[in-house]
């Protein structure tokens, strides 16, 4: 390698370089102006003159309150139609297009808020913080599919919650997942649940609402959103053509709350010891394990009425299931 | 059989009638805090970009980077009955640049040129330095950086731009991510009628 060697002519060179550049670049107009603001407060209209009236600051309204009393008596509603659909009518068809109208509604259109399942973190909040209150649309919204459980059963599961409908619309080509393993992948929407409740009433430093933070599907609803969730997301989809609904079942923390709930209800699909034909049709066509040694298990019940659409008797004579 | 049957419905009835009278109380008490609408809201007064007695040159863009809508439901509004309409704004131009033939600073402040400046009143057409103008931020335009924010903060400007959350894109979060985010715990839920003020940091309007 040459080594470069510094003479007494070249640095001569370079000092007059650096020189001439300095001199250019004080000539050129590169020079920063000193700033001084010129008025003390602001000049109002007579000042300024010349008929000038002071506009209106930009104020984009929040959505309005009536708005939101609309979605509790829709989300009321719907849980009304669908135990009506379900219980009355037995018809998978209209549970399918209410599935879809309330995935329209709820989903895409709300953008997945509010919902009951996140509004467990502001009612856990609420309960334990005195400091801290939820609007009573939110108090709302929290209780009534719990209530509607407390009679019917997971009626809001079925069609109303847009999660749920996503999922129920993505259904393909579901396998039984074996009881012992379903029930064990079911204790984790507890864990789920109890850790949720957990980060949410800590002190607000370290306070953290996981529920809606890992929300899959929001995403969607929201056609935008982090890449990590749209992945997740979408495996849970992809996953939810074989395995029917996977998050409802196995991770959902409001279905934790419905399930106890259902546990005490009044009413709910049942299958009748005298007219059944133990052909065992509804079982197979039950996406979610529902149906357990030719019964309904109601806690897992999603109202979704497959298994009525499965039946012979039904079919042929509007008979029970 | 059936007296089994009618004990259990008995019971299931006594346990019902006891988690409802639970639901009902729980309700109660929400609805009895309960204090209306509530909304996330920016407090300028607390905000790096736009509270006085902040130092330092950075400017904290977290509004516009950690939103979780692809444009920042934050975004800045000028309010006009504080703003100074100087010829010269500092959140319109950077007056750190170099001055063009005309004696303005050759570059603009905005990143996105979502300023637009035009003058007002009576309009002195011989000297334009003695003119008032008005400095519109376009809303569609503008993503909630801050750097205007800063820009226009006393002493340089009168403190009359703020970042506020524009409510036709927050979709109102329950953990909002800038909040989250926010050194100084600048956004919080308000009460929507204090939230739809439109404050500036500065001083009021003498």
């Amino acid at each position: 390698m040459k080594s470069i060697k510094l003479t007494w002519r070249s640095v001569v060179v370079l000092l007059a370089l650096v020189l001439l550049g300095l001199t250019l670049a004080s000539k050129a107009p590169g020079q920063a102006m000193h700033y001084e603001r010129p008025v003390e407060t602001a000049p109002q209209p007579e000042a300024i003159g010349g008929g000038y009236v002071t506009p209106e600051v930009q104020k984009p309204q929040p959505r309005q309150y009536w708005l939101q009393v609309l979605d509790v008596v829709l989300l009321a509603a719907a849980m009304g139609i669908s135990v009506w659909l379900v219980l009355s009518q037995r018809s998978r068809k209209w549970v399918l297009a209410l599935t879809v109208a309330c995935l329209a509604y709820f989903g895409f259109y709300r953008e997945g808020c509010i919902c009951p399942i996140g509004s467990i973190q502001n009612v856990a909040l609420a309960l334990a913080d005195p400091g801290y209150s939820i609007p009573i649309v939110v108090t709302a919204i929290f209780f009534l599919p719990l209530l509607v459980a407390l009679f019917f059963g997971r009626a809001f599961c079925g069609g109303v919650c847009p999660l749920g409908a996503i999922q129920e619309l993505v259904v393909l080509k579901p396998v039984q997942v074996p009881r012992r393993l379903d029930n064990a992948l079911g204790l984790l929407k507890y864990v789920y649940l109890a850790l949720a409740i957990l980060l949410a009433v800590k002190p607000a430093i370290s306070r953290d609402f996981v529920i809606c933070r890992f929300d899959p599907f929001v995403g969607f609803f929201r056609r935008e959103g982090f890449a990590h969730m749209m992945l997740f997301g979408g495996g849970f989809l992809v996953l939810g053509m074989f395995v029917g609904r996977p998050y409802c079942r196995y991770l959902c923390p409001y279905g934790g709350l419905l399930s106890w709930c259902t546990r005490l209800a009044k009413r709910g699909v049942t299958i009748t010891p005298s007219t059944e034909l133990d052909c065992g049709l509804c079982a197979e066509a039950c996406p979610y394990g529902a149906i357990e040694k030719m019964r309904a298990v109601r806690k897992e019940c999603f109202y979704c009425a497959r298994c009525y659409a499965a039946c012979p008797r039904e079919t042929k004579s509007g008979a029970a299931i | 059989m059936s007296e089994e049957i009618t004990r259990r419905d008995a019971l299931g009835k006594v346990v019902r009638g006891t988690v409802l009278l639970g639901f009902a109380g729980g309700a109660g008490y929400l609805v009895k805090k309960a204090n209306g609408q509530i909304v996330w809201q920016v407090d300028a007064a607390k905000c790096v970009n736009s509270r006085l007695g902040e130092v330092g040159a950075q400017v904290c863009t977290l509004c516009t980077s950690e939103c979780v809508v692809s444009q920042s439901a934050v975004r800045a509004v000028n309010n006009f009955s504080k703003c100074g309409r100087c010829y010269i704004c500092p959140a319109y131009y950077n007056i750190k640049s170099a001055v063009d033939e005309k004696g303005l600073p050759s570059e603009k402040l905005c990143p996105r040129d979502a300023i637009e400046r035009k003058p007002i009143g009576l309009i002195d057409p011989e000297d334009p330095a003695n003119n008032f103008y008005e400095y519109i931020i376009d809303e569609e335009k503008c993503d909630g950086c801050g750097i205007c924010v800063k820009g226009c903060k006393e002493p340089l400007g009168l403190g009359s731009i703020v970042l506020k959350v524009r409510y036709n894109l927050c979709v109102d979060c329950n953990r909002c991510a800038i909040a989250s985010a926010c050194p100084k715990d600048a956004i919080a839920q308000e009460q929507v009628k204090e939230a739809l003020e439109i404050e500036g940091a500065a001083k009021p309007v003498t």
